[in-house]
């Protein structure tokens, strides 16, 4: 609408990371370099699934539902990430939660800013008013939430003392990651939600997701004896 | 080691780099690829000077708040209007003090009733009669145009007593505003512009030496409120057609071999353009034909036939400037014509009328006064008995109003009257088995004059398509086909045209500035919110903490 406006979205989209690094302890940690590296490598995570699906899928444009299959594939591809994301964290020394703060919080500013910043400065700067914006926002801070849950999944996952059941859990709930924005968007289509109720929806489910994660990782965190 | 440095490099700069590097390249990025979600094309309207005398709107560019017809009230504000609600009064009322006006036309605009079509026309000719300061647009029918303008129309009552409080201020914050905003670029006057005459002639051929000559003419562009709408399939369409027409039938006629059917009348064709801006088209080619040193045929002239809107009525009349005198041309042809209708047509009427120039108006009311002024016989052949009649200006004369059969009966009745004049039949007709009027190529004609709309300052430019068609048509046909072009005086212009005909309306949806503000705190509280919940990790934390624990408990 105005540059009002877009400070209005900057600010609902980037405070809460903000908030998120600066009151995670993270900067005690030195850690800002170690999220600018998880940056970089979400860049090069997002480049190798692009080639991938450039090169298999080369007509993404089609309706959602329209073809399934092809859409499972896609999102199938979206395991790259996970690969990208143990990665990060293999590359970062330290503790536990800290290890897993950094490559989270990394990981979903890089993404926020390459797939965000360009739609506001575009969009929202334009004299059209439309909610969509603000849904981005709001949608950005869930991605967030989101991360970290992953990026905690993955760190359980590398664990070696692990109980057997939990691991199979975690495991269960990796591959329902990268799966899970896809069975969302058939679900509130099929429903035919509102883009607010979608929304709602998406928050909902990404804290109880968040919820589980916690749990375990508070199961082990207590058998280790780390905080 | 001059790795390390180049780690080191990439280490301390690269970031940065990146960090001046990017906002640049997204400050370079086109600033506004955003399109509005509503894109309809507008047509400016009518924009000319006609004798030194302003007519039309003077502006082109909108950037204001739309608003309903009643909810308007500064020139910060762009009325947008269906146009059957607006009214001369309401009209009369914006033009002074609003800021712009956008009109939608109704969905079928050859369709409306007698009283619409009476209300259009009014307002029609109290648009183009006098200059109008603000941008006025005209935007064809569609769907999501009468959404919004529906939605301004409700929008409006904030001072509505019915509603309670909390509503009208919920209104006031969160009600969808539209902004319009035409881009346009300045409004020059086209410095090129000229008004295109095309002329041929049929020669005739006779014993005795003298030939008499006969003229037809035709004018050839429309008029209505805006130039991109005005189609004139009547006015002068049919005129036109009928013109052509009778070139193809007389050419057949003064060719054929064999048979003695040359008559013994020369036949000057023309097509004059800018009919509809004073017959300035045949005034300058009147002025070269009279003017130039060798004699032109137009001299020795029976008499001019001038064809103008012949497909509106039942009946036709003849307008002459001074009634004819007995035992002339012109008035052996009214005979001809007279006893042709009863004849072949009872249900046509033909009438004489009879009007003097008027020398203190500067705008005549008929082509053929423009030949009457310089002492040629000259009469107009009309369905159209008042030259005042506001059909012959609007942009609701459109191929499907036009009547077909008429405009065939209308060809077929002054085809056969101008044959026995020119052969000297009494009885009998003329035009028949092998020589007749044929209602395909009127069709074709009709087809292509009315795909395009013919204002004059449409018409204006070099090398103009419709133009060249009629040129060639001329081509086919007669002999020594020649294009004169009037070109507006540099000092004194007779007629000026304006660049911009029509343009793009962006309707964007708006919100009111305290809407933002109110966004503002709602977003400071949800951040809030979210600033205690990260603060506050720990509780969550060890509230996880406690359930595993007593998990543990339960399974050990």
């Amino acid at each position: 609408m105005t540059l009002y406006h877009f400070g209005n979205c900057i600010a609902l989209i980037y405070v809460p990371y903000y908030l998120a690094y600066k009151n995670s302890g993270l900067p005690e940690y030195g850690a800002f370099w170690k999220c600018i590296q998880a940056g970089f490598c979400y860049m090069f995570t997002q480049l190798a699934k692009m080639l991938i699906l450039a090169t298999f899928f080369p007509d993404n444009v089609s309706d959602l539902g329209s073809d399934l299959i092809g859409e499972f594939l896609k999102s199938t591809v979206d395991l790259a990430d996970l690969v990208g994301l143990y990665i990060v964290l293999a590359s970062i020394p330290g503790k536990g939660h800290s290890k897993v703060l950094t490559a989270g919080i990394g990981w979903a500013t890089a993404e926020v800013i390459l797939s965000r910043a360009l739609l506001l400065w575009v969009g929202a700067r334009g004299a059209e008013f439309d909610w969509i914006y603000i849904q981005k926002c709001l949608e950005s801070n869930i991605f967030l939430i989101q991360h970290i849950v992953t990026a905690t999944l993955i760190w359980l996952w590398s664990r070696h003392d692990l109980k057997s059941n939990i691991r199979t859990a975690v495991t269960l709930l990796l591959v329902l990651t990268s799966y899970k924005s896809l069975l969302l968007d058939l679900l509130l289509t099929g429903m035919g939600a509102s883009a607010w109720f979608g929304l709602f929806i998406k928050a909902f489910v990404t804290m109880v997701y968040g919820f589980f994660t916690l749990m375990i990782y508070a199961g082990l965190a207590q058998v280790i004896g780390i905080f | 080691m001059w790795l390390e440095e180049f780690d080191e490099i990439f280490k301390g700069f690269l970031p940065y780099y990146l960090l001046i590097v990017l906002p640049i390249f997204i400050i370079v990025s086109p600033v506004n690829p955003v399109a509005s979600s509503s894109e309809f094309p507008a047509f400016r309207m009518q924009h000319y000077d006609l004798h030194g005398i302003a007519h039309g709107c003077r502006s082109a560019g909108i950037n204001l708040e739309a608003k309903s017809l009643t909810g308007w009230s500064t020139p910060r504000h762009c009325v947008l209007t269906k146009l059957k609600d607006l009214t001369v009064d309401n009209f009369r009322n914006i033009k002074l003090k609003a800021g712009a006006l956008l009109i939608m036309l109704p969905e079928n605009i050859s369709n409306l009733n007698v009283e619409e079509q009476h209300h259009l026309l009014l307002l029609e000719n109290a648009m183009v009669v006098q200059e109008v300061s603000i941008p006025v647009y005209f935007a064809k029918y569609s769907s999501q145009l009468e959404i919004i303008i529906s939605e301004v129309t409700d929008n409006l009552d904030t001072n509505d007593m019915s509603k309670s409080a909390a509503e009208a201020l919920f209104n006031s914050i969160a009600a969808n505003g539209y902004q319009i905003v035409v881009s346009s670029s300045s409004l020059g006057i086209k410095t090129d512009a000229k008004v295109a005459s095309i002329h041929g002639h049929l020669p005739g051929h006779s014993t005795d030496g003298k030939i008499p000559t006969i003229a037809i003419v035709a004018h050839y562009d429309s008029f209505g409120a805006a130039p991109e709408l005005s189609y004139g399939a009547d006015s002068n369409g049919s005129g036109v057609i009928i013109l052509l027409e009778l070139v193809r039938l007389f050419s057949s006629l003064y060719t054929e071999k064999g048979r003695n059917t040359h008559g013994k009348y020369n036949i000057v064709f023309l097509l004059s353009g800018g009919g509809k801006i004073n017959y300035q088209g045949s005034k300058k080619w009147l002025e070269d034909q009279l003017d130039s040193l060798d004699g032109s045929i137009i001299q020795e002239v029976s008499y001019v036939m001038c064809l103008d809107t012949l497909a509106s009525n039942e009946s036709i009349y003849m307008h002459v400037s001074k009634p004819p005198k007995e035992g002339s041309a012109s008035s052996s042809f009214y005979k001809e014509l007279k006893t042709t209708a009863a004849e072949l047509y009872p249900s046509v009427t033909v009438e004489g009328v009879h009007k003097k120039i008027n020398l203190a108006d500067d705008i005549l009311g008929w082509e053929h006064e423009r030949f009457s002024i310089r002492r040629l016989p000259a009469f107009t052949l009309s369905s159209l008995k008042n030259h005042k009649d506001l059909r012959k200006s609007t942009i609701m004369d459109t191929k499907e109003g036009l009547d077909i059969d008429r405009l065939v009966i209308n060809t077929k009745l002054i085809a056969e009257a101008l044959a026995r004049h020119i052969y000297g039949v009494t009885n009998g007709s003329v035009l028949g088995l092998s020589v007749d009027v044929n209602r395909k190529y009127i069709e074709t004609w009709v087809n292509y004059l009315c795909s395009q709309p013919r204002s004059p300052q449409l018409l204006s430019d070099k090398d103009n398509a419709l133009i060249a068609v009629l040129k060639d048509n001329f081509n086919k046909y007669l002999r020594e086909v020649k294009v004169t072009n009037a070109v507006p005086d540099k000092r004194d212009p007779d007629f000026q045209f304006y660049q911009v005909t029509s343009g793009t309306v962006n309707v964007y949806s708006v919100k009111p500035a305290v809407f933002d503000l109110i966004l503002t705190i709602a977003i400071v509280l949800y951040l809030g919110a979210i600033y205690l919940f990260i603060e506050r990790f720990s509780i969550l934390y060890s509230l996880a903490c406690t359930l595993t624990v007593n998990r543990k408990i339960k399974s050990q």
